[in-house]
């Protein structure tokens, strides 16, 4: 299962995810168009400023168990497991705002929304883009991302590849290299590493 | 190779299509491909909302309420769209300003002696536009005159004046209404530098008088610099008169040595023209083994030699990449304006040189020549010699060359028609007041990669003739009807019966090839003409200008002033101001109070076609002609 994935240290803080993600979430899913929508459709993500003035796209994690769900009285937030996505069905929300409570992430908005009984406003959050995901599209705010902050990969995937670059940054930040070319420890090394070693030292001559 | 791309939803061009495939099998990258990667675009910058004009921000408007509501410096949507539009129009108005002025300096050394390979070619027209700047032009010396045109031309762009001197051509209602309204033109550079300056943070934050001064920085391009630019090359190269040539990539030959010159201007271009007329390179050709030698334009420096010299047209915009996939040219010699900053990879890939001319315009992968007046004819004799040896390492099992060329004529002059209607307007408007013609539309523009290469042109064009619509276009949209065929004396049995009968009667095309992008002002100088013969102000006339599928800053000037004008525009592709309602209200309706025109958006050719009928019928009904 596909999840989004974020890498805060990419964001540039753009918020073009944030437009992509209301436009997305409005009646006509065009841009110029949402505009004049009545509610006007909001985002779901949510971009955090911080200390340094860095950018961080905060979003649901659809958490299992999910802590909202828990504190939801009503029984208004339900899990789609084949997806992995927790939802709010905007007929049950009373907006008592314990799912904010619970949130840890502070992903949770309250509005009206063009899903929701006209003029009831209700908890708003990110919904994994579901009516894309089965159109066979992937989430707006990860097609919108333009720096490589969010991406929409398997967590086993993004996880290992995340492994082989910390794996490659320890290596080559750690001093250690292998022996030169004619060297004792050089001629210890097995004939493929030998000729991976040359090949190394040439291409930076 | 099989390709998974469909690449008829690209382009209705045949010649682009092919390409378009035989581009994917060679690896090369086209601006389409670029496009798709760019995309989604940003919403906030679609819609004019980002704001980089200075280091307290960026700032970013949120249009969706939750975020900031104000810049930094507290502009709201409506002053950072206005003065982010404001500032596209002054780089349009610049653009081609700065052509005119280049032309303006030729005219200038021609005067002195000091450009050799440059002439007075029509020394009528200098004598008429000189006597327009109050300069003696009787009994005297064309080079005398030249000299003074020169320097009058020249206080145009200066601060000296209240009004540039080309505005009188307009009709007294409209000069009366742009003094009213305090937007008449004065000083070409002036009202681009004061946009620059009122733009500037803490200057004008009022977003009306901003758009307002927008509507006078595209007047100082429109009935000033881009005036100049036609006004000065008709004079140097000689005014356009009817003649046939052909379009499409089909233009370059298998077995000649095949130039292309891209980019705007005639400086560079017109002697090139003549170097490929030498009897000593044409015979070096035959020595390299080939047939001669072939000059091809792109874009507007080639709309300009097709218009005065019939030279063919090898594409628009979006086939100047492809153009070079050919892998059958030897040359591609560049100005400036319009040429991608890409095309120099693509040559990569084959025999072909790359040339930039300009001392303001360099590119990656080009080898520089700068032409000055002084060294042009000299420079472009080495370059085409050059282009010429090239020939010799030409592979020829790598050029493909798609389609056959489509025949064209071109070169329609206002002095053209009024010589081809026998020697005045009054037929043309006989033919609107009977009906048989019952308007005229100017398309123009680019393309754009967002549209259907040429089907924005190409419908609105086919749509309006069949409605007895005249239409008249310039740029990129000239080429796209040409290259569908619009441009044949026989291509009149696709109009209405009134326009049918009166093209056969004159043998023209119901589609005129009027130049290139500064020659719009050909279509001003009409709307002029006809309004001061009726005694009507241009917001009169039954006629509309389109731009289906604009994407520079320099359409936008030409849009503004078009409306300035009093000339109903259609735009294709939504500029960046949907995120000021305010800003779209007065552009789209507003100015219809204050200018007796305005601006609609239509991306659909079918829609814009109805749009545009329904307007001229109602300016018809309102000067008492039949609908």
């Amino acid at each position: 299962m596909k999840q989004v994935v974020v890498h805060p240290e990419k964001c540039v803080g753009c918020m073009q995810c944030t437009v992509a993600c209301a436009v997305a979430h409005s009646s006509s899913r065009t841009l110029y168009a949402a505009l004049l929508e009545e509610p006007l459709p909001r985002s779901r993500i949510h971009i955090g400023s911080t200390r340094f003035g860095r950018g961080f796209p905060n979003r649901c994690r659809h958490c299992d168990p999910a802590p909202c769900m828990r504190a939801c009285l009503p029984g208004a937030i339900y899990r789609v497991s084949e997806y992995g996505t927790v939802l709010v069905d905007p007929d049950k929300c009373i907006n008592c705002a314990s799912c904010a409570m619970a949130c840890p992430f502070g992903v949770i908005r309250y509005h009206e929304d063009a899903w929701a009984q006209p003029g009831k406003t209700v908890a708003v959050k990110c919904d994994n883009c579901l009516s894309r995901q089965l159109r066979g599209l992937i989430p707006a705010c990860v097609e919108a991302c333009k720096s490589g902050a969010l991406g929409f990969e398997e967590m086993d995937r993004a996880q290992r590849r995340k492994t082989d670059a910390v794996s490659d940054t320890v290596w080559s930040t750690s001093g250690v290299v292998l022996p030169a070319a004619g060297s004792i420890g050089f001629e210890l090394l097995h004939a493929q590493k030998k000729a991976m070693v040359e090949m190394a030292q040439t291409s930076r001559a | 190779m099989n390709s998974l791309r469909n690449y008829d939803s690209y382009s209705i061009a045949q010649d682009t299509r092919l390409m378009l495939k035989r581009a994917e099998q060679e690896s090369v990258e086209t601006v389409w491909d670029r496009h798709e990667r760019q995309s989604p675009h940003c919403g906030f910058c679609e819609m004019g909302l980002s704001c980089r004009i200075c280091v307290m921000g960026p700032c970013r408007i949120d249009p969706f309420g939750e975020g900031p509501q104000q810049g930094v410096c507290g502009a709201d949507a409506d002053i950072i769209v206005a003065r982010n539009l404001g500032r596209m129009i002054a780089a349009g108005a610049a653009a081609h300003s700065d052509h005119g002025r280049d032309l303006v300096e030729v005219l200038e050394k021609v005067a002195e002696g000091k450009a050799p390979g440059y002439s007075i070619q029509d020394a009528n027209k200098l004598r008429l536009v000189a006597a327009e700047y109050g300069i003696e032009a009787l009994e005297r010396e064309p080079l005398a005159i030249a000299k003074d045109l020169a320097f009058a031309m020249q206080e145009d762009y200066g601060t000296r004046k209240k009004c540039l001197q080309l505005v009188d051509r307009a009709p007294s209602q409209r000069r009366a209404l742009w003094e009213n309204l305090g937007i008449t033109p004065r000083g070409i550079d002036r009202e681009t530098s004061e946009m620059m300056h009122r733009t500037h943070m803490g200057v004008d934050n009022d977003w009306v008088s901003l758009l307002l001064h927008g509507l006078r920085n595209a007047l100082s391009d429109g009935w000033g610099g881009s005036m100049i630019a036609t006004d000065v090359s008709d004079i140097l190269y000689g005014t356009p008169m009817p003649a046939f040539s052909q379009v499409n990539m089909g233009v370059l030959k298998e077995d000649m040595v095949n130039i292309l010159v891209h980019g705007h201007n005639p400086v560079v271009s017109e002697t090139i023209l003549q170097a490929c007329a030498s009897p000593e390179l044409i015979a070096l050709a035959k020595e390299k083994g080939a047939a001669g030698i072939n000059l091809a334009g792109l874009c507007c420096t080639g709309n300009e030699l097709l218009m005065r010299h019939g030279v063919p047209m090898a594409g628009n915009h979006l086939c100047t990449e492809l153009a070079l996939t050919t892998g059958a040219v030897e040359m591609m010699i560049v100005d400036y304006q319009c040429i991608m900053p890409a095309i120099s990879k693509v040559a990569a890939c084959f025999h072909t040189k790359m040339i930039s001319t300009s001392d303001k315009a360099k590119f990656p992968g080009m080898v520089h020549r700068e032409f000055h007046p002084e060294n042009a004819l000299e420079l472009a004799h080495g370059l085409v010699r050059e282009a010429v040896e090239n020939f010799a390492r030409r592979i020829p099992e790598r050029v493909y060359i798609p389609v056959e060329p489509i025949p064209m004529m071109a070169g329609f002059s206002i002095e053209a028609i009024v010589k081809a209607l026998g020697g005045s307007v009054t037929p043309l408007i006989d033919a609107i007041k009977s009906g048989a013609i019952r308007g005229a539309v100017g398309i123009v523009g680019c393309n754009n990669p967002k549209i259907k290469q040429d089907h924005g042109h190409v419908t609105l064009a086919k749509r309006l003739i069949e409605n007895d619509i005249l239409v008249v276009d310039t740029g990129c949209a000239a080429v796209a009807s040409a290259k569908a065929g619009l441009k044949v004396p026989e291509a009149a049995v696709m109009a209405g019966a009134g326009l049918r009968s009166v093209c056969q009667s004159l043998g023209i095309p119901p589609v005129l090839h009027f130049g290139s992008c500064v020659d719009n002002v050909r279509i001003l100088n009409l709307a002029a003409a006809l309004a001061n013969t009726l005694g009507v102000d241009i917001s009169d006339l039954p006629i509309a200008g389109a731009a289906p599928e604009w994407y520079s800053e320099k359409a936008v000037s030409i849009g503004a002033y078009f409306v300035a004008s009093g000339v109903f525009t259609v735009l294709g592709p939504m500029p960046p101001i949907t995120g000021s309602l305010n800003v779209v209200k007065l552009l789209t309706e507003g100015l219809n109070g204050v200018v007796g025109a305005a601006f609609a958006v239509e991306p659909d050719p079918e829609k814009a076609a109805i749009l545009i009928k329904e307007h001229i019928d109602a300016k018809r009904k309102a000067l008492g002609l039949g609908v």
